[in-house]
């Protein structure tokens, strides 16, 4: 009696186990009449506050793209996004490889940061999936990669618009510029930008006084700031994330340096840079892929939302996601492979597309967006208005406190 | 040059009082906490509550953390460590170490992995003296931290309990002998160990941002400082604390800011290969 029982319990558990295993492991089908995109970002970490963006802004996009009809191509099929948190480039291959094994995603979208997608990448190339970026390092569109595609340019050409449209709004201003320093975090979005200042600085003759890289996680920039001040720059051209942004201008202020900062994106144009600074953000200049006074409804509608400015990681990632969508529709299919190689011959200049400077999606051979370019833009009130070049300016560029004709 | 040197010192202040605790752990209760940096971690999060909460300066709440974390040093002690005290030193690693992954996860658990700062008024601020320029959260955590270490001092000079500790440290048998309760002089010790480390932690939150991993950054810095000033030494500490806060801050002056610690490291290994007992002699 008692071994019987023993038996059929073992049993028992035996064929529970087996069939939760059966079911966890299957991937779900993609219910008919949906389209499901995979959707990378960190949403915790130090690069919490442009993953939380771009996710907000690929939601409300996808939103926006439900409610006008779908993918009309697959009979008015709805976009479901499914998202995980990739807070650093460690765990980026496991979730990628994740997320695409669990799900029949026809393709994914992300992240902000070059380094956690130059890992990424790696797996959906692999797994043969396409993903649109909107990261800047050159790297990740040199590989030779057939199934990345980045909607912003590359970081070396961030790097060079930093520094000539500066010259330009310089010049406007009659300042010539003749000296400059460069710092960098010195992963790959900070290294790809600190190569393109170099060209650009090299094409126009300036000249680098200081040239320094500094860990990502840095804690302490006061080295950074004297060397800064000892170099004798005109002006700075920081490139950093959140935390050192923070960190450079304040302990500048310290330090009582003066020195006028450009900006290289990222921790720069973020609502938690005028919020960590406070008054001391007004008229700190800063490249950025898009602006929110390029796409005002969308802004808008985003800002009733989600309580702040839009950001450029929000628009670029709506555009990327309308790429996705109109891939679809051309493709007629929601097959990864089809998807991919209509993404590699698109030339799309509507929805989202026309929140990118340019407004067109139209990806090279290797995969970024040629069309696309940088736009410079200057802290006023609570948030960047695009101030360069003039195709895109909505006000004029204040230089050291006055503003240029 | 000089600028780097005061810039040195000015972190190498803060650096001896987070040091210190660590020098005191191992010098009266005898192990090597390798959970140290999650008890610096704690403090910074007490502190920061404090300041987004109760509204509190960092360098006030680093009071508060100070007297939180006694109080959970003292339990942590009673509980955990004292049943390895007898125990092989393999042991007391794998306590140490473990509560330092429980103690992390725990806080990623409980405050996610965001970074978090302080806004205070004198973050921006700085003070001018001759051409050399002082940065006031830098400043201010430097005075709290010798403030502190002068108190350590007198206490331990002075007060019984404090002799308790030093005669502890010296000789247990002794000091039990002398009707010392060795139980409650070691939970008070190593409470007073991490305490020390936690206000260390709270009043550098004006300039460093927390997260719950914060504590590594820190962990080797310390036990540099420790191990280079000698190990068990409270003067020790001090002059290891701020020998790394200089070596970090001169050699980011002369070499690529990368390699601050790499510098560090080599003249670490000299000194140590030279003389092992470190810089000051043990207690």
């Amino acid at each position: 009696m008692r071994r019987t029982n023993w038996l059929l319990r073992r049993a028992c558990a035996g064929l529970l186990v087996s069939a939760l295993g059966f079911f966890a492991h299957r991937a779900p089908a993609a219910v008919s009449g949906e389209v499901v995109i995979g959707v990378i970002q960190a949403l915790s970490g130090p690069n919490a506050q442009q993953g939380i963006n771009a996710q907000r802004g690929t939601e409300l996009a996808a939103e926006a793209i439900n409610e006008r009809g779908g993918v009309r191509a697959l009979g008015g099929a709805k976009i479901r996004l499914i998202t995980s948190d990739v807070p650093t480039p460690n765990t980026a291959a496991e979730v990628t490889q994740r997320l695409i094994s669990q799900n029949n995603v026809s393709a994914m979208i992300g992240t902000v940061n070059s380094a956690t997608t130059l890992a990424a990448s790696e797996v959906t190339e692999r797994g043969g999936i396409p993903l649109v970026t909107f990261a800047f390092a050159d790297q990740i569109t040199e590989r030779g990669y057939k199934y990345i595609f980045a909607v912003s340019p590359k970081g070396s050409t961030f790097g060079e618009a930093q520094l000539n449209y500066t010259i330009a709004i310089a010049r406007a201003a009659g300042e010539n510029i003749t000296k400059i320093g460069i710092l960098y975090e010195d992963t790959a979005y900070g290294s790809a930008q600190a190569k393109g200042l170099r060209l650009a600085a090299a094409k126009t003759g300036v000249q680098i006084v200081m040239d320094e890289a500094y860990p990502q996680g840095i804690t302490d920039v006061t080295p950074l700031v004297n060397k800064l001040r000892a170099s004798g720059a005109q002006i700075a051209f920081p490139v950093s994330y959140l935390n050192d942004s923070l960190l450079i201008i304040r302990s500048m202020r310290q330090q009582q340096l003066n020195t006028p900062v450009v900006g290289g994106a990222a921790g720069y144009v973020l609502p938690d840079f005028r919020k960590g600074l406070g008054d001391l953000a007004e008229g700190i200049l800063s490249v950025a892929a898009a602006n929110s006074d390029l796409m005002p409804d969308f802004a808008a509608k985003y800002e009733a939302k989600y309580g702040t400015f839009i950001t450029h990681d929000s628009l670029m990632h709506a555009a990327a996601l309308d790429s996705v969508v109109q891939a679809i529709e051309r493709a007629k299919s929601s097959d990864p492979e089809k998807v991919r190689d209509a993404l590699a011959t698109l030339d799309y200049c509507g929805g989202f597309a026309k929140g990118v400077p340019g407004g067109c999606v139209k990806f090279d051979a290797t995969g970024r967006n040629a069309s696309a370019f940088p736009v410079m833009v200057q802290w006023h009130g609570d948030r960047p208005v695009t101030v360069y070049p003039p195709q895109a300016a909505k006000q004029k560029a204040i230089w050291r406190g006055k503003p240029t004709s | 040059m000089t600028q780097a040197l005061i810039d040195g010192i000015l972190l190498g202040g803060v650096y001896a009082v987070i040091a210190l605790g660590l020098s005191l752990v191992y010098g009266v209760v005898g192990i090597v906490n390798f959970a140290h940096g999650a008890f610096l971690m704690l403090g910074m999060y007490v502190s920061w509550f404090a300041w987004r909460h109760l509204g509190l300066d960092p360098l006030a709440g680093s009071v508060l953390s100070f007297g939180a974390v006694f109080v959970l040093g003292y339990l942590v002690q009673r509980a955990l460590i004292n049943r390895v005290l007898a125990a092989p030193p393999a042991a007391q690693i794998f306590l140490t170490v473990g509560l330092l992954i429980a103690m992390e996860n725990g806080a990623l658990l409980l405050f996610g992995s965001d970074f978090r700062s302080v806004s205070v008024p004198y973050q921006l601020q700085g003070y001018q003296i001759g051409g050399i320029f002082l940065s006031a959260p830098y400043l201010y955590a430097f005075i709290s931290a010798i403030a502190l270490g002068g108190v350590l001092e007198l206490y331990l000079a002075r007060s019984w309990t404090g002799r308790a500790i030093r005669a502890v440290a010296q000789d247990p048998m002794a000091a039990t002998l002398a009707g010392v309760d060795i139980r409650r002089t070691y939970a008070r010790a190593f409470g007073l160990g991490v305490a020390l480390t936690a206000f260390g932690g709270g009043i550098i939150l004006p300039y460093i941002t927390v997260s719950p991993t914060i504590g590594g950054q820190y962990v080797v810095l310390m036990f540099t400082a420790v191990v280079l000033g000698g190990l068990g030494s409270v003067r020790g500490a001090l002059v290891g604390g701020l020998a790394v806060g200089i070596i970090q801050s001169l050699s980011a002056l002369l070499f690529s800011i990368q390699l601050e610690n790499l510098c560090l490291f080599v003249i670490f290994i000299t000194v140590l290969s030279l003389r092992p007992q470190g810089i000051v002699k043990g207690m």
